[in-house]
This record gives C-alpha cells, sequence and structure tokens, in this order.
C-alpha cells in the first residue's frame, strides 16, 4: 500500500508547487481523466527566448495526479518546447515500465505504480494537458 | 467473527457466515463492499450455468434435436422465472438484455424516438446514472425535444413539486428515473411520478439496477410503463439482464437489433418481425448467462427477511460510523436508504480513500459513479461508496471506518 504512496509523493500532493495560480491570456491546455472525472487546466509561460518561465495549473484530482503535476512544473522551469517535449516521451516510457532511474530525483517516487495500474492515468494527466498546449500553434 | 458481528447477528437474527460459505471468491482476503456495481456470485448461480454447459448447451428455439429443445426449455424457463420475479402478466413480456443500459436503449431508441417530436418534453432526474441519462439526452436532441431534469430537494430527495409544475399535457412523452440511486441509496417515489407521468400523458422507464438485490419488485405496484435491471447487481452472471414493458407498448416498439432469430419472414426486399419479444433478441442469445440470471433470482426469492434487515442495519452502521468522523460528510438522505453509503473525506480524494482502503483489502467504489450531473448537483467531483450484501459482516463495517481514519491520517 505505502508503495503508491512515498513520502516525497506525499510532500508534493500536500503542498503542490506551482498549483491554483492561473494566469490568464497564456498558453493553456486541459485533460480530463475519463475514469473518474478528474480535470487539470495547465498554463505555461515562456520567456522571450522560448523557454518555460513557468507552469501553474489548477486541478481537481488526486494526490498521485496532484503530486505528478507539482513535480513537473517544477522539473519543467527553464526548459525549451523541444526538451520539454522529450521530457513528456522519457516520462511515458518510464511511468509504470522501466521505473524513474536516480537522476529524476522526487518522480521516483512514482517506482511501483505498476502495481496500480488504475492509477497510471492519474500520473499521466498532466502530461496530457502539456501536450495539449505544445501541439497548438505558436502564439506570436 | 468478532464480537461486534455477532451482537449484529443477534440484533437482525441473520447469520451471515450460512451465506457466506456459498460464495467462493470471499476465500480471498477481501471484504467485497463494491455490491452496488457487482455482486458476487454465489454456488447455486456458478453450478446452474457450468450445468447449462456442461449437458445442454445448443441453439434456442430453432434446434429441431435434443439439446436444442433442452436448451429452449431452459431459456424460456429463465423467463417465466424473471416474469414472476418483476409482477409481470405473462412471459412475453421480458425481453433477455445485456444488462440495464441495454434495455434502456432499446426502449428510447425503439419506442420513445417514434413518440418524440420537435417541441417535446422528456425528463430524467438529477441522480439518473449516466445510462438513464445519456439515452434520453441523445435521443431528445436528435428529436429537437427539451431535456428536462426533476431537481433535487434540499434533503436531498426528487422534488416532486417541481416535476408535477414542470409537466406539460400531450408535451411531456417520456420520464426516467432510477428506482434506488446508486450514489444515494435513496428510494425515489416511483409511483407517485408515474401516477403524475401518466395523468400528463407520458411514459415512465424505471431503471431497477439498484432496487433488485433488496427491495420486492412488483412493476404493477409501481406503476411505470418499463422497467429494466441487470444481473449481476443481483447475484447473477455479467452480460445478462431483463427489460419489463406493457404488452401492448412493447407491440409498438421497433426492434433495433436485426438479424437471425427476431424474423417471421424474410423476403428479398422486405421482412417481417416474429412476436414480441423475441424479435427484440435478434443473434444467438446469452442463454448461459439467462440460466444464471434465473437461478440468481431464485437465490435472491430463497433470502429471508431477515436477510434484508441485516444488510439494512450493516448500512446503517456504516452510516452512522461515518458520521461521527470529523471531516466526512455522508451524501443522501439518512431515511429510505437502501443498501449503500457515499461519502467525502474532507481534504482526501475519493480515489486515495479507495486507494488506502484497498490497501487493507477493502473494495469501494470511488469516483463520479456514472452520476456527474448527481455529483455536480451536490457540489463534488466524486465520492467514495460502500455498499453491502448479506455475505457482509460488522467487521468489515468496521475495517471500512478504520480504513477512512487511515486515510485521513495519511493525506491531512
Amino acid at each position: 500500500m505505502s508503495t503508491l504512496y512515498p513520502a516525497a509523493l506525499l510532500a508534493h500532493a500536500k503542498n503542490p508547487y506551482g498549483s491554483n495560480v492561473i494566469e490568464q491570456g497564456k498558453e493553456d491546455g486541459e485533460a480530463l481523466n475519463t475514469g473518474c472525472g478528474d480535470e487539470i487546466r495547465v498554463v505555461l509561460s515562456w520567456t522571450a527566448d522560448g523557454c518555460l518561465e513557468h507552469m501553474t495549473y489548477e486541478l481537481h484530482g488526486c494526490a498521485v495526479s496532484m503530486a505528478a503535476a507539482s513535480m513537473v512544473a517544477k522539473r519543467l522551469e527553464g526548459k525549451n518546447r523541444t526538451e520539454i517535449a522529450a521530457m513528456a516521451s522519457a516520462f511515458a516510457t518510464r511511468l509504470g515500465r522501466t521505473g524513474f532511474e536516480e537522476e529524476w530525483g522526487d518522480f521516483q517516487a512514482f517506482n511501483g505504480i505498476e502495481r496500480y495500474p488504475a492509477r497510471i492515468h492519474c500520473a499521466m494527466l498532466v502530461w496530457q494537458a502539456i501536450n495539449q498546449v505544445l501541439s497548438k500553434p505558436k502564439k506570436a | 467473527m468478532s464480537e461486534q458481528a455477532e451482537r449484529s447477528t443477534k440484533h437482525t437474527g441473520f447469520d451471515p457466515a450460512g451465506i457466506r460459505s456459498q460464495f467462493a471468491i470471499l476465500n480471498r482476503d477481501i471484504a467485497w463492499l463494491d455490491n452496488a456495481a457487482t455482486t458476487q456470485r454465489p454456488e447455486p448461480v456458478l453450478v446452474a450455468m457450468n450445468e447449462f454447459s456442461r449437458r445442454h448447451n445448443a441453439n434456442t428455439r430453432r434446434s429441431v434435436h435434443q439439446l436444442g429443445a433442452e436448451a429452449t426449455a431452459a431459456y424460456e424457463g429463465a423467463r417465466a422465472i424473471v416474469a414472476g420475479f418483476v409482477g409481470a402478466s405473462a412471459p412475453e413480456e421480458i425481453v433477455w438484455s445485456s444488462g440495464t443500459t441495454a434495455g434502456i436503449n432499446l426502449v428510447a431508441s425503439g419506442l420513445a424516438r417514434w413518440e418524440i417530436g420537435p417541441g417535446d418534453e422528456v425528463w430524467v432526474s438529477t441522480m439518473d446514472h449516466h445510462s438513464n441519462w445519456v439515452p434520453w439526452q441523445q435521443i431528445a436532441h436528435k428529436m429537437g425535444a427539451k431535456l428536462k431534469i426533476i431537481p433535487l430537494t434540499e434533503e436531498g430527495g426528487l422534488d416532486l413539486q417541481a416535476f408535477r409544475n414542470g409537466l406539460k399535457a400531450r408535451r411531456t412523452k417520456w420520464v426516467a428515473l432510477p428506482w434506488v440511486s446508486n450514489v444515494l441509496g435513496r428510494v425515489n417515489e416511483v409511483r407517485e411520478v408515474c401516477d403524475a407521468a401518466h395523468e400528463a400523458g407520458a411514459r415512465v422507464l424505471v431503471d431497477g439496477a439498484q432496487g433488485v438485490a433488496h427491495l420486492p419488485v412488483d412493476v404493477a405496484a409501481l406503476g411505470c410503463d418499463f422497467f429494466a435491471f441487470s444481473g449481476h447487481k443481483m447475484y447473477g452472471p455479467m452480460g445478462i439482464g431483463a427489460l419489463w414493458g406493457r404488452r401492448e407498448l412493447m407491440e409498438q416498439m421497433e426492434p433495433l437489433i436485426f438479424g437471425g432469430e427476431m424474423i417471421a419472414r424474410v423476403d428479398e426486399q422486405t421482412s417481417t418481425w416474429a412476436e414480441v419479444p423475441y424479435r427484440f433478441e435478434g443473434g444467438t442469445p446469452n442463454v448461459a448467462g439467462a440460466v444464471g440470471l434465473g437461478a440468481a433470482i431464485q437465490w435472491v426469492q430463497s433470502l429471508p427477511a431477515s436477510a434484508h434487515a441485516y444488510v439494512a442495519d450493516l448500512t446503517k452502521q456504516a452510516v452512522e460510523g461515518l458520521s461521527v468522523i470529523r471531516g466526512v460528510q455522508v451524501w443522501g438522505p439518512p431515511a429510505e436508504r437502501t443498501s449503500l453509503v457515499s461519502f467525502s473525506v474532507k481534504g482526501v480524494h475519493a480515489h486515495d480513500v479507495a486507494q488506502v482502503l484497498d490497501g487493507r483489502a477493502v473494495a469501494v467504489r470511488a469516483g463520479h459513479m456514472c452520476a456527474q450531473p448527481l455529483m455536480r448537483a451536490l457540489g463534488i467531483d466524486s465520492a467514495v461508496r460502500a455498499s453491502f450484501a448479506p455475505y457482509n459482516t460488522q467487521d468489515e463495517v468496521s475495517r471500512l471506518l478504520e480504513g477512512v481514519l487511515a486515510a485521513q491520517e495519511l493525506f491531512t
């Protein structure tokens, strides 16, 4: 049981980084977990040179989706679109599959989620919204 | 069994151990409190289905051989059991379906859509399951009709006054409602809704899925025109259910599944249909499922009244136990509740509560429970639901309450 909720995951879930500070007029994307109805809207704001200044989000979701959003918001700052897209696919290949290596830090809290297949969607929710932003035509 | 459980047994005079032993799956270390989603199957149901496959498997009705005759007898015998169970006048008033959803869709698309036109109104209730909401929503939109919703009262019941006030003679064509809410466990005033709807000239379909395992069924007393339910929520198999309908309305209903078994005669350009109900059962049917549902009904009918009192008692204990936990909100009116309780834990997502409970081998439902409009009316995204059957024990109720406390401790 405790493997789905290690301390690092709970820390993010209880005090999520970047949550609920939605800025209007920036690039945003939404995702819905059709299994449970959880919803997220993320807003990405970029620096002049095309790097992520910060990501904020509004999430109605469980501890797993909250922790994922929090970790991702922290990790993506300063990365450009290409790097974020690469991280999205790197995340997806590790989550519930190969697991996260040491250099992924807090993300290692998701190692073991493969024992809870119903919850993999929860951790992917934030990425679905981010991918939606990235697939939109870039704002001028 | 714990001392507490024994006290509960004495209280209702019912001993769950006697029927628990009929459920092989309960030998696993799982407190199954997800009965409103799917009940487990007792040995007599498994044996009946197995026996059909081992001894009588064949196509029904069209076969000349001995096994065909036996399969037909088993299939039609099960139909007669369903007819007796719901209080139908004749077995021909029963259509086999794959479940409640399929039964509702048959009525909505096979009959209602031909009766609904632009400017007409179709009603559902705030507490309907998506299976009794989306078919009516879609038919109403396709036919240019308006979908109206019976609101909730402040106490969490159906606002019958608002419904009566909103009914329009000759404009309100169909009304759909659940007998028992799958989220609130509330037994709705089906008779009152039916009487008011009929007075306005409307027809009524009742989703009986959450009632059939716990309440005596009598379609005449309910006063509805159609009644749909599933096997798997009353100790029967998945993939089988039944629809009861008034004979004269069944005669007007169009089949939706065309093919073998449902025709009278096929010519190159035209076809005529078999008699009701066979015209609604195109294709090779789920005979083993029908046999299993028949056996499940007989099993339910064999339960003593004390079994139902016992389930009500377990539910009451759960409601009371949850209500005194600080930060737990129990949804739905306390009275007229059947066998389930839905609740929210402040600061803890429903899925996380359910996950913690699962870690303690207590299986509950969590999420929107296929009732998103109701969730919005309650002002929540999701909830946790524990639902009970006569094989559950007071010890399992205690484990539920302990698990909720553990979830609170972990997340808050």
